[in-house]
């Protein structure tokens, strides 16, 4: 592209051009910012004869048009509450927002968002003010400067004050978190910050309330609350240094193993938490002694199997009473076993639920699988690695990575149908085989079972073989989640997936399924033949999950054991081919997962399981990372760790916790509790405990509306018919939103390519015409009147464009056209609106070029236009005060016929005629698309929604949708 | 000469905190850290520059392929020797934080990533960019084909205007893309 080559010259007036320019011009200011003495920066700041204080100094822009922009503003920035302000500074800020309307039409549309809407739009404002600066000052000749470094300073602090001014209208935490999104320096920040508190507390002075003090007392110690806890959670991290310690070594998505451990921990400490205290401590309290047979004692085994002792004791539901407990308080054992667990449930569910969302939310719904594969390896350098030996690794994984993505990019064949067919049958063998694996796994467990079921008798006192007895379905279990994953993972190696995701992702489903087979059949066991042969069947339950539980954990440490050491040490020692193991996460995390869903099975049957259950992620922590550090090696490739972790978390909730939940809901519901133990002993049903409470208050008087919801909201379909009806009809309709908002982006994307198609087609033609024009220049006198002609030049040739497109005039122009500047011929193939484009800017760039350094005219050509009507605000305000807001569009009638008699005029004496007539043409089509237009300012709105990302880009993209649907309307 | 926590002002411990993304602890350690750079004749002095031979001393930093960028981009030294201040110090912890926003971490990296600082990259910052990824060395350095072929690549994924470099929207949409982004991009000390 010949931008490029172009280099140096070019390119800083190529990226503050139209599109996109409001991020990119940003980009430019952060950049220059910091150095703001250096020359460059100042040749920057050359050429523009401008700068806003003019501008803001310039009242008489018209009454009725300074009220319709206040009406555009006050909508969507929501900071114009407090305008009282001087009129300088209101009409500045008038001037500053014009610029960027996608802005505040983006702003607008968002007006619901939470936390980071405050930031967003102050970002938005200030790249707007930073856009400004840029665009109108832009590449400047050094050998034209024009402009001193006052001008400079005065266009700085102006804008500094635009955004002290808009900080200080906001609410004080939305400015703090205003303040501390904007990309500047603590320095420079610190000065913002005390410009805003010198002027709120100045115009407080005046307006001074005892609420507002009061508030903003309230508010300053919430906030010191607010800091003071997050300086509390900080300090409760645990493990905040052996965090660091694997993260330097192996990278996030190692790192991301023990984050996921660590969250399910304060989960379990959660529920033991909840556990303890609203069920278990009551009854300690009132009845610390178990009620233990005389025969039974603790004989050594129980921690192995749970069983003996143990089952007298709290650990299980059986050692809990049913009644309702007398001291200070009555407290009913049965209402609050039963709460306790279904609000446990409640609020598990809601964790996942939201943890899950918000991780979809940002993991998968911005990420495009499809492409940037090579961004994907630039932009995932890990700065938190710091260990020396690991550095130097990932360099080499990443260039491996580089290598093997360009090779397969450039050997990327269709397979042949034979190949695929191939592909297809070892797969689905594979998958038939794994299968087969699963079922026969759960088949067998369910035998073993039965078997074992035969073998156990309800007695209270068993022998220590019949214990021991009870470990055989544990071990098994255990052991098959042990060895068949590695069957699973020798598949793998055969199977040949064209790509690493697919590869964990078949690897997880059939771990999946073979840890949840097991956990069916186990439940479908427990359900059906344990719930009826023994008297206190809860308890049994209870006992086999809690050996299940101790058992996981036994086989979790030989899993490190045989996973890594061992596969360390033949990598090392036997076959060094095969080299240092790799820590395998997916495999890893499923296990915990497996964990978790025992854990949560379990607390219904054994409300303290989650105190085992700590007990044993803390140890498993340290067990990891000791077996991480020693056996494996950082991994080689850096896959989409954060994707994995949505995985994770979702595969928690789906199969894992409503498998759970529904195994409970299930014991609750349906089974019979026991008749001899238990607090719901002699109930249908666990739930109908909450019937007899409703009974008894049906008694009390003043409770009669707890009865009514219960009859007419908790036990009617209807109510829940109608709920699941309205969240279905919701759903439609957001999924439809989504599907349109999709449609827009592809849109918008489209329509980013096209602008930029259209800027190379404007820079080439202006690059001809540089070209061309040292010839000419010579005939000058003057450079000034260098310039002019050159202005003139090039608008001759945009008009040419302009007319072959509306194929009007032609003639006439072709005469005009005496500079010989090479029309392309294939110019009326290409679309009318780059040329309608061209035009215009050249109608707005022949004010610019007349004062602007010749150089640098070109380039202006394609720079945002703000910056030529700017000027030309400067140079007509007189007359043509209504320039600004026909850039946004919302420019009546009256004011483009004034600003065209304006513009007639100034053609007149600056051009030859029949330039000045072709201006008329361009700016009569302009008007009529201009007066086309409104109508659809009013839709404008609602046809852009704010997409979930708010990434800066989709900004951009609202601000180039707009500025098309002018043209694209008009032409 | 106090302990390092009473070296802090409240008030201005509370201002960094307004400031910055850095809870209380991280800002005293950073302090802390960063009073470990300094010499003791320095120690005496307000805001003095630690330059960055010294800085670079830190584990954190030490092995970072971006280190010099990193201190070129949050100096604020007038001779943009990337010498750091204090509160320099603490932008950059702050911007690699935890808690930083998309926006801020993107726009740093952008920076970083920006070798020639003229507010694109170019194939010329792609290259380096590159070249500090896969080591500087010649015989782990791309050929010159494969580095022609990757930046084609990433310009083609990347530079949706098509003028031949990336910028800062550009950049920022991309990040957006890869959720990773975030999680890795952060130094703690």
């Amino acid at each position: 592209m010949t931008s490029y080559s172009n280099g140096a010259f070019f390119n800083p007036a190529y990226h503050d051009s139209e599109t996109l320019e409001i991020d990119r011009s940003s980009s430019k200011t952060h950049h220059t910012n910091p150095y703001a003495g250096d020359d460059r920066a100042v040749a920057h700041y050359s050429t523009g004869p401008t700068s806003s204080d003019d501008v803001a100094g310039r009242v008489p822009w018209g009454g009725w048009q300074e009220e319709s922009w206040k009406g555009r503003e006050s909508i969507p920035m929501g900071l114009m509450s407090t305008r009282p302000g001087s009129p300088s500074w209101q009409h500045d800020l008038n001037h500053s927002t014009f610029q960027i309307p996608p802005g505040s039409q983006y702003d607008r549309s968002t007006s619901v968002r939470l936390p980071s809407a405050p930031s967003g739009n102050m970002t938005m404002r200030w790249r707007g003010i930073t856009m400004r600066r840029m665009s109108m000052f832009p590449n400047g000749n050094p050998t034209h400067i024009a402009f001193t470094e006052d001008a400079i300073r005065n266009e700085m602090e102006n804008e500094e004050q635009n955004l002290v001014k808009e900080l200080v209208a906001l609410s004080t935490r939305d400015r703090i978190l205003a303040i501390r999104d904007l990309p500047m320096s603590v320095d420079e920040k610190k000065h913002i910050r005390s410009q805003v508190l010198a002027f709120k507390s100045s115009k407080q002075s005046r307006q001074f309330t005892c609420f507002a003090d009061c508030s903003e007392n309230v508010s300053l110690s919430f906030r010191r609350c607010g800091y003071s806890l997050r300086s509390a959670r900080q300090t409760l991290e645990l493990w905040h240094g052996i965090m660091k310690e694997i993260g330097g070594t192996f990278g996030t998505s190692v790192l991301s193993y023990f984050v996921f451990l660590k969250w399910l921990l304060m989960f379990n400490i959660f529920s033991f938490l909840v556990n303890f205290g609203f069920i278990t401590i009551p009854l300690l309290v009132f009845d610390p002694s178990p009620n233990i047979p005389p025969n039974v004692s603790f004989r050594g085994l129980e921690i192995l199997t749970g069983a003996g002792y143990f089952q007298y004791t709290v650990m299980y539901y059986g050692g809990y009473s049913n009644e309702t407990l007398k001291g200070p308080v009555e407290y009913n054992m049965q209402l609050a076993y039963f709460f306790t667990i279904a609000i446990y449930m409640v609020l598990c569910g809601i964790a996942l639920i939201f943890s899950m969302a918000s991780s979809f939310k940002k993991n998968y719904v911005l990420a495009d699988p499809s492409s940037n594969k090579a961004w994907q390896l630039l932009s995932s350098w890990d700065f938190s690695i710091t260990n020396e030996k690991a550095v130097r690794q990932r360099k080499n994984n990443l260039r491996v990575q580089l290598k093997e993505s360009l090779s397969e990019k450039a050997q990327r064949e269709l397979l042949t149908l034979s190949e695929k067919l191939k592909h297809f049958g070892v797969y689905l063998g594979f998958w038939l085989l794994s299968t087969g694996l699963t079922v026969g796994c759960g088949a067998s467990i369910y035998y073993l079972c039965q078997y074992e079921q035969q073998q156990a008798t309800d007695a209270a006192n068993w022998s220590l073989l019949q214990e021991a007895q009870t470990l055989l379905v544990p071990f098994v279990v255990s052991l098959m989640n042990l060895v068949v994953p590695l069957f699973y993972s020798l598949f793998n190696k055969f199977e040949h997936y064209s790509s690493h995701r697919r590869q964990i992702y078949a690897l997880v489903v059939r771990n999946v399924l073979l840890k949840m087979s097991i956990l069916a059949v186990l439940c479908y066991y427990w359900m059906n033949v344990v719930a009826k042969k023994f008297s206190c069947w809860e308890s049994m339950v209870g006992q086999a999950l809690y050996r299940l539980v101790i058992f996981d954990f036994l086989f979790l440490m030989l899993g490190s054991f045989f996973g890594e050491f061992l596969s360390n040490v033949i990598g090392t020692r036997l076959l060094p081919r095969l080299g240092v193991p790799e820590f395998d996460v997916a495999r890893n995390v499923l296990e915990l997962i497996y964990a978790q869903t025992l854990a949560w099975i379990g607390i219904y049957f054994s409300p303290l399981l989650p105190a085992i259950q700590i007990f044993k992620l803390f140890i498993l922590f340290y067990i990891k990372k000791v077996s991480l550090t020693r056996n494996c090696q950082p991994p080689r490739r850096s896959g989409r760790a954060a994707q994995m972790q949505t995985i994770f978390i979702a595969l928690l909730f789906l199969p894992c916790f409503v498998g759970a939940l529904s195994m409970v809901a299930y014991t609750a519901w349906i089974l019979t509790p026991s008749e001899q133990c238990g607090p719901f002993r002699g109930l249908n049903n666990t739930f109908s405990v909450v019937g007899v409470w409703i009974d008894d208050l049906g008694g009390i008087p003043g409770s009669q509306w707890v009865v009514w919801i219960y009859q007419n909201v908790i036990k009617s379909e209807i109510f829940y018919f109608l709920i699941s009806l309205i969240i279905i009809v919701i759903i439609y309709i957001f999924w439809q939103v989504t599907q349109g908002r999709k449609q827009l982006i592809v849109l918008l994307r489209q329509q980013i390519v096209n602008e930029g198609k259209d800027k190379s087609f404007l820079l080439d033609k202006l690059q001809s015409l540089q070209k061309c024009q040292p010839d000419k220049k010579s005939k000058q006198k003057t450079q000034k009147k260098d310039e002019h002609s050159l202005g003139g030049q090039s608008n001759s040739n945009a008009m040419v464009q302009a007319l072959l497109a509306r194929q009007q005039l032609e003639e006439e122009e072709e005469g005009r056209d005496t500079g010989g500047v090479p029309v392309p011929s294939d110019i009326s193939t290409s679309s009318a609106l780059i040329q309608a484009m061209l035009a215009r800017q050249r109608a707005y760039d022949q004010d610019g070029d007349e004062r602007l350094s010749s150089s640098s005219a070109l380039s202006q050509a394609v720079q945002a236009r703000q910056m030529a009507e700017g000027q030309e605000t400067d140079e007509y305000y007189s007359t043509d005060f209504s320039e600004n807001p026909i850039n946004t569009s919302s420019a009546v009638a009256q004011a483009m016929q004034a600003r065209q008699r304006a513009e007639e005029e100034d053609g007149a004496d600056d051009l030859p005629s029949s330039v000045s007539s072709v201006m008329m043409q361009v700016m009569q089509a302009r008007q009529i698309a201009e007066e086309e237009d409104r109508p659809q300012w009013v839709p404008a709105p609602t046809q852009n929604p704010s997409p979930a990302g708010s990434s800066a880009l989709i900004q951009a993209m609202l601000a180039r949708q707009q500025a098309q649907n002018e043209y694209d309307d008009g032409y | 000469m106090g302990t390092t926590a009473s070296q802090l002002g409240k008030d201005l411990l509370s201002e960094y905190q307004e400031l910055t993304f850095l809870t209380k602890q991280e800002i005293l350690l950073a302090h802390k850290r960063f009073t470990e750079l300094l010499t003791k004749d320095e120690k005496e002095l307000q805001n003095t520059r630690v330059p960055t031979e010294r800085i670079l001393t830190l584990p954190e930093l030490k092995s970072n392929p971006f280190r010099k960028r990193i201190c070129h981009v949050f100096s604020t030294s007038e001779q943009k020797d990337g010498s750091l201040t204090f509160e320099d110090f603490l932008d950059l912890l702050s911007a690699f934080s935890d808690s930083a926003t998309l926006e801020i971490k993107s726009h740093y990296a952008f920076r970083i990533f920006d070798f020639d600082d003229d507010g694109t990259l170019d194939r010329g910052d792609l290259e380096k960019l590159v070249n500090c990824l896969t080591g500087e060395t010649d015989e782990t350095r791309l050929t010159r084909d494969e580095m022609r072929q990757l930046i084609d690549n990433i310009l083609e994924e990347s530079d949706i205007d098509k003028d031949g470099t990336v910028n800062l929207s550009e950049f920022q949409h991309v990040i957006s893309r890869s959720p990773d982004f975030v999680s890795s991009f952060k130094i703690v000390l």
